[in-house]
């Protein structure tokens, strides 16, 4: 059979119905069926990945009908960089996680494994949609996982995180609604690329207060000022490969839902100042805000919102360098904050406290998850030699294209900003003294493997940026490249 | 008493954008277009609903065939929903909740009348029945997979707020939901595999207006319906019996 | 023209702020219960009012005067100029089962937090204030 985009769908789709079953036959076959799944996935976003390269981009029709009329799933350079990027985070994080659940009671771990395959699944299918409803249930399917996941241990803080959680994406799915039905009154289709095409019809008001609407919904996904009240909460009360997932794959999913409505469907004049200045204000914030915590999972959760807004205004900037870069940062993101969930899980679990001051020395007890964190935070803040300093570098070679120097000096503000604050817990980990018995959880063989694949990760890329700058390249280029989108989905099949 | 301002402007905002919208949007207009040369979507679906699916009900068709992957995300999000519950609640031996169980027995041990009692019982089959006519006959009448599966869950909860012993056949249900969902999965495999779309309908599609037409349409719709009565009973089940199962 | 598409046609201006009066209400109305309410279970009633107003905007927009339900029935087969806009009615569909799912979440929600908190006050769950 070939491989074709469905497969990212179908093949979680078959597994988190059968593994109900499948548990009644094997115990284990809850925690293994998923690794698999999402293997297949890595597998399918190599081979789709490889195709385009040699024909172009590829538009599947679903149920058999042409593209305005069907739902399609697109996989140009760009949905394939960034669904190939989540599909390898999710195994990693799978990976990751693979022992880790060993510690949840019995019958938890089936609910577990089927809501998190299905949150990546979901984040995959908003990227690869075509349709404007579909990208609304896939919305929801990411949703209601991440809702249950957020609630999924069983503390007060959890709960509380995930109906705040749940409240706001209430809200987030009600404005969505109805940025559809405007949509679906102007242009009479639900497809992304004839929406495009006939957005010059539409009256200015009705455009206006739609992508409103739409900013409003995608902006609470995508954790942009002043809609991410929830994340902090939500990062710090779920269990870590989750919290890694909203870092590495939901947000990523809820900046590419935002970026294709302003950039392919709507032609606003002037929403490009506004994610600009809305990026900038969410990244100071939520910077200056991640100085003053005390725990080590909000600190990260805010940073994490940080880095989202400096991909907003890379957006917001809009020239092919800057979209470049925030295409590069959005990867780095990803890689780096799951490794730093990632280990920085590792710490509260030994320490059993998630609180930033009792990582006094415990360089002692775990040299080389110490190690990789305090890797993770270097290259967060942009030094030359790892990954991180690329997307940062290329990022404000575009503002300074653009003479933002306002931009500048924000960007290399906050940057002083996540220096002090990382190296105040790098410092912590490897300099302070503290008296105390050695690790009781070391961490096992599979999570090294997961986590020393992403630290090689940002040092193969530090050193060696071109692996991967000519995906990013032509990612860029296939989201500015507006009307050729349009033009091979309406035409193409 | 801040806060009660900002909460008011904002709903003002959000009620003026919405009354200035829609009073842009006349009620009643056709906005279709024409059936023979669709320009729109809806008069692409209303063309070839009859013409091609041989389906009575255009909506039937859209949510199963046109949009049927839309109808896939929508009953795995169900699927999440009873999955999020239980592990929300369900929780087996737990001393906590043991306690709560307490707090909350003397309300939930309160016998139901003999008049409930009966006429739930009467009404049980007759519900079951209903929701397996609508969705059989999904793509002739007005009704389907989701109105059916919702009667049948309604049935159910008569039975579990009238019967407090009333427990569901876990296994059976376990069972019934995988293989109803690995069954849609399955229906729109073989679209993939057989024409190369996935959720394809077959070539033969019977008259319009019959009991069997329409192709893999009734059959699809008919797993829906099993799926989403299993799932909502599920939610139901979960949501009431609060206590731990027997093992 | 049917009887009611006559009746439609005469109080059409009436009818439209009826209705989207009626859904623009609900959906204000349910913002306000989820901004303003103490009471979790209100907050999310509030939730289901709202997306009932929206379902029934997305519902009226599929209106078209003197159309029948989009169903070929027999005798019928050839109606399809004469029929409502069946699209957001499939969509509709789809967002209420979803409401469904997200009440019912939120439902469970509530009964964790009754547990922890043995109360339902919005106010003295600390981490959700913001």
């Amino acid at each position: 059979m070939v491989i074709t985009p469905v497969h990212y769908i179908i093949a979680p789709l078959i597994a988190a119905f059968a593994i109900p079953l499948l548990t009644k036959i094997h115990k284990d076959a809850a925690r293994v069926v998923p690794g698999i799944v999402l293997f297949y996935n890595v597998i399918v976003s190599f081979v789709l990945m490889k195709h385009i390269r040699e024909h172009g981009m590829i538009s599947e029709v679903l149920a058999g009908w042409q593209a305005p009329w069907g739902i399609n799933l697109v996989v140009t350079p760009f949905t394939g960089y960034l669904a190939s990027m989540v599909s390898i985070l999710g195994f990693i994080i799978w990976l990751y996680g693979f022992r880790f659940k060993r510690t949840l009671k019995g019958g938890e771990i089936k609910f577990y494994e089927i809501l998190q395959m299905m949150m990546i699944a979901g984040s995959i299918g908003i990227i690869i949609t075509g349709d404007i409803f579909n990208l609304f249930v896939f919305i929801e399917i990411v949703g209601i996982s991440a809702f249950s996941l957020t609630a999924f241990y069983r503390s007060r803080d959890g709960a509380e995180a995930g109906f705040k959680y749940l409240l706001i994406g209430g809200f987030a799915s009600a404005f969505l609604l109805l940025g559809i039905i405007i949509i679906y009154t102007q242009t009479g289709s639900l497809n992304m690329a004839q929406i495009a095409e006939r957005m010059p019809d539409v009256p200015q008001q009705m455009k206006i207060i739609a992508l409103i609407f739409f900013l409003v919904a995608l902006g609470i996904e995508a954790e942009m000022f002043p809609l991410n009240g929830w994340a902090p909460d939500a990062y710090s009360q779920a269990p870590t490969p989750t919290s890694a997932t909203f870092a590495a794959v939901v947000s990523v999913a809820g900046v590419y839902a935002l970026i294709r409505v302003v950039y392919t469907m709507f032609d606003v004049e002037g929403v490009n100042n506004y994610l600009m200045i809305m990026g900038f204000v969410s990244m100071l914030i939520a910077e200056i805000a991640a100085i003053s915590q005390k725990n080590l999972k909000r600190m990260l959760a805010y940073s994490s919102m940080g880095q989202i807004g400096l991909v907003l205004i890379a957006f917001g900037i809009g020239s092919k360098l800057a979209v470049f870069g925030a295409l590069f940062l959005m990867l780095n993101h990803g890689v780096i904050k799951s490794l730093l969930f990632m280990t920085g899980s590792y710490f509260i679990y030994n320490t059993e406290d998630k609180k930033i001051k009792s990582l006094n020395g415990i360089y002692k007890k775990l040299p080389f998850v110490s190690f990789l964190f305090g890797l993770g935070a270097l290259a967060l803040i942009g030094f030359p030699p790892f990954s991180g300093f690329w997307s940062k570098f290329y990022i404000l070679m575009s503002a300074a294209d653009e003479k933002y120097i306002f931009l500048i000096i924000g960007i290399l503000l906050v940057t002083v900003i996540e220096l002090t604050y990382y190296l105040r817990v790098v410092g912590r980990i490897f300099f302070a003294k503290e008296e105390g018995e050695p690790a009781s959880h070391k961490p096992s063989v599979n999570a090294i493997i997961a986590m020393s694949s992403l630290a090689l990760f940002i040092i193969v890329i530090g050193v060696y940026p071109d692996l991967i700058m000519p995906h990013i390249q032509s990612a860029a280029e296939a989201l500015l490249d507006k009307s050729n989108y349009i033009q091979q989905i309406l035409s193409l099949n | 008493m801040f806060k009660k301002l900002i909460v008011f402007i904002l709903i003002g905002v959000i009620g003026y954008m919405l009354t200035v919208t829609f009073s842009n949007i006349p009620l009643g207009e056709n906005r279709i277009g024409s059936l023979d040369n669709p320009e729109t979507v809806s008069a692409f679906y209303l063309n070839k609903s009859p013409q091609d699916l041989k389906v009575a009900n255009t909506i039937t068709a859209i949510v199963v065939n046109f949009r049927g992957f839309d109808t896939l995300g929508e009953v795995t999000v169900l699927f999440l929903a009873a999955t999020g519950l239980a592990s929300i609640l369900y929780r087996k031996e737990d001393e906590e909740e043991e306690e709560n169980i307490k707090h909350f027995a003397h309300r939930l041990n309160l016998p139901s009348s003999s008049l409930v009692r009966t006429g739930a019982k009467i009404l049980f089959p007759l519900l079951l029945l209903l929701g397996i006519y609508v969705f059989i006959h999904g793509h002739l009448t007005p009704g389907g997979g989701f109105q059916g599966g919702a009667i049948i869950a309604t049935g159910f909860l008569l039975m579990l707020i009238s019967y407090k012993g009333f427990q569901t056949n876990h296994k059976v249900m376990v069972w019934l939901e995988s293989l109803a969902g690995l069954g849609f999965v399955g229906i729109g495999l073989y679209g993939l595999i057989a024409y190369g779309s996935f959720l394809q309908n077959t070539g033969w599609t019977g008259n319009l207006n019959d009991l069997i037409s329409g192709g893999l349409i009734p059959l699809i719709y008919i797993f829906i319906g099993i799926k989403v009565a299993t799932e909502l009973t599920n939610v139901l089940d979960i949501l009431l019996n609060i206590k731990p199962r027997k093992k | 023209m049917t009887e009611f598409q006559i009746l439609f046609e005469q109080h059409k201006d009436l009818i439209t702020i009826a209705v989207y009066g009626t859904s623009i209400a609900l959906i204000v109305i349910g913002l306000y219960a989820v901004l303003m309410k103490k009471h979790l279970i209100k907050i999310v009633i509030g939730l289901s009012i709202m997306d009932a107003g929206i379902h029934l905007l997305f519902v009226a927009i599929g209106y078209i005067s003197g159309g029948t339900a989009p169903i070929f029935s027999r005798g019928n087969e050839n109606a399809g100029a004469r029929m409502v806009d069946p699209v957001p009615q499939a969509l509709v569909l789809t967002a209420i089962v979803i409401g469904f799912a997200i009440t019912a979440l939120a439902l469970s929600l509530i009964i964790r937090l009754y547990k922890h908190h043995h109360t339902a006050n919005i106010d003295q769950l600390n981490s959700l204030k913001w």
